[in-house]
């Protein structure tokens, strides 16, 4: 059934005041709806609330009443966002809790792994119930399209028949740094914090195409996952998002179902994801069940339009941008962070202070770090260590001296293996707000 | 940033290092008709002073169009969605058609499209 044709032809969709009065219908019954365990005020709304109501205010009103009796609510309706998760987090940044969005400070992502507690959260829609029951029972992974051989694994498959391997990859939101952008890009306004690197346990993606077989037809990979849609949607497909075929092929992508020695986390996946570092996160498929071996550029939910696209062409900050010039967003850019120490810290002066972070590129190793005291005047090269594996963030170190009392900053700035250094303004304004890698910098206090 | 670079002694104190961060995207007053490479995107402040946010309207402002606004949005995600956005105003109409075409949002009669956007056009513009 067409989701999209059947709200389209509901008579007089909800306006914002039916949609009030249906909210209003619910303050009034809330006294008698018990729901049981920890529910959040949307789970009573939407407990409490007449299926004639809810669907007036979903603008679904009239088949969901043929299919549903009275009281019971639409499995997806009352989907969690996952925010009864965020106590098992440390101090992150809530951006949105419907979908869950949440980044980490920098001065947070000091480990060389990330752990858990500290990972950003980056969700479109709302996460499963499988994810948040951990229940794995019966999962499989079709891999399917432009392959000689179409396959249905099991986890137990995956551990199985192919080489597990352990690796430390960067996941980065293609969206990490918009809030730098002027005029204001729309979306989730990430600001340094949408990038960790922890550990991740699977199976090379590569191998499992290779069973598979691929075949000379094939182009692009689609992802899909089992989130939910914000609105409730059983049939909408929330992000599907590919790649290159030859970027599939890299042998550090995986197909993880194990974050730092763990079941990976709902909120970061669970039971399998993909991994596939270098490009924006979004590639990276949670609650993986699904992956399209596509003969052209795939075109799921969040591959068109302005998500995840940037101008084909230089464009100035504001621009309107035709939808055919903006094409697929690829590599992320070379990029650092200063997580030691906080920014607005106290050393004292004359003496040599630590600052260190990290640094990483969506093409692989970084080459070099430099460190300013001094707004980018001078630039003094701090350590860099090399990376566990590739596509794993690099530790750098380094120390500073502030010849005397005052205000400074510290500037980080990565170089690529190609000599591209980051910017110390946020670079190529786009309409989404994608890729920003200006230099980050901290404030530190000489006393 | 320049109030630190002209007074750094004032800045000293430890209250004011206290949470000091130059990367914090800063709210500043639109450049007259041109565009400021310098000036930051904003979050969470209105570019327009605006009433403290409603917290029973999810922190919107007080403002004709909020009540219509929070229940529009809410319907499907948080209004922080909302809050956090400094948009132009074609990005305002794209967003609304993108949501209609897209994200299922029911179509609204003229008269609520106007108030919405207005609405939104208002508080959470790069324009303005």
């Amino acid at each position: 059934m067409d989701f999209l044709e059947r709200s389209g032809r509901a008579k007089g969709a909800a306006t914002a005041s039916q949609v009030r009065k249906a909210e209003e219908e619910h303050s009034a019954e809330a006294g008698r709806v018990e729901t049981g365990g920890p529910a959040t005020p949307r789970r009573d709304f939407l407990k409490g609330t007449g299926l004639a109501a809810l669907g007036a205010a979903m603008g679904l009103a009239v088949p969901f009443q043929r299919h549903f009796p009275d009281g019971l609510v639409p499995a997806a309706f009352a989907q969690d966002t996952g925010m009864d998760l965020m106590p098992e987090k440390d101090g992150l940044t809530l951006l949105n809790d419907r979908p869950l969005n949440a980044e980490t400070p920098a001065h947070l992502l000091d480990d060389d792994v990330t752990p858990y507690a500290r990972m950003f959260i980056r969700n479109n829609g709302l996460v499963p119930q499988t994810a948040l029951d951990k229940n794995a029972e019966g999962w499989t992974l079709t891999i399917d399209g432009e392959v000689d051989t179409p396959l249905e694994l099991s986890i137990a498959d995956l551990r199985n028949d192919f080489e597990t391997v352990d690796l430390a990859l960067v996941v980065e939101c293609g969206g990490n740094g918009r809030a730098f952008f002027q005029p204001g890009a729309s979306g989730n306004q990430w600001t340094v914090g949408a990038v960790g690197c922890p550990r991740w346990q699977g199976v090379r993606l590569k191998d499992v195409l290779e069973r598979a077989g691929v075949k000379p037809s094939a182009v692009y990979t689609g992802h899909y996952g089992n989130d939910v849609d914000i609105a409730g949607d059983p049939d909408k497909v929330v992000i599907s998002r590919g790649v290159p075929i030859d970027k599939a092929m890299e042998p550090e992508n995986l197909i993880a179902w194990s974050m730092n020695g763990e079941d990976i986390p709902a909120l970061h996946g669970f039971p399998l994801r993909l991994v596939i570092p270098g490009y924006p996160g979004s590639v990276s498929q949670k609650f993986l069940t699904r992956i399209w071996v596509r003969d052209q550029v795939h075109d799921g939910p969040k591959m068109g339009g302005y998500s995840y696209r940037v101008p084909a062409y230089p464009v100035p900050p504001g621009t309107e941008v035709p939808e055919e010039d903006m094409v697929v967003l690829t590599e992320m850019p070379v990029k650092s962070l200063v997580t030691f120490p906080a920014t607005g810290a106290e050393v004292p002066a004359g003496q040599p202070a630590e600052v260190r972070g990290h640094a990483w590129a969506g093409n692989g190793d970084v080459a070099e770090m430099h460190v300013s005291l001094d707004f980018g005047q001078t630039w003094q090269q701090a350590t860099l260590e090399p990376p566990p594996n590739k596509y794993a963030w690099q530790r750098w170190r380094t120390s500073v001296t502030p010849p005397e009392k005052g205000y400074y900053e510290v500037w980080a700035r990565a170089t690529d293996r190609n000599g591209v250094q980051q910017p110390p303004v946020t670079p190529g304004w786009n309409p989404r707000g994608y890729g920003n890698n200006m230099i980050h910098r901290i404030a530190l206090f000489a006393v | 940033m320049v109030v630190a670079l002209a007074m750094p002694m004032l800045l000293l104190a430890p209250a004011a290092a206290q949470g000091y961060d130059p990367m914090q995207p800063q709210a500043g007053a639109p450049a007259a008709g041109g565009f400021d490479p310098m000036r930051r995107q904003a979050v969470g402040q209105p570019s327009t002073p605006a009433p403290e946010g409603n917290p029973e309207l999810g922190g919107l402002p007080d403002a004709p169009g909020a009540e219509d606004t929070f229940y529009l949005c809410s319907a499907c995600h948080s209004i922080r969605m909302v809050t956090q956005q400094r948009v132009s105003d074609q990005r305002w109409d794209y967003l609304w058609d993108w949501m209609i075409q897209e994200q299922n949002m029911p179509e609204q009669d003229e008269e609520t499209r106007e108030a919405i956007l207005g609405y939104l056009k208002t508080y959470f513009s790069s324009e303005r």
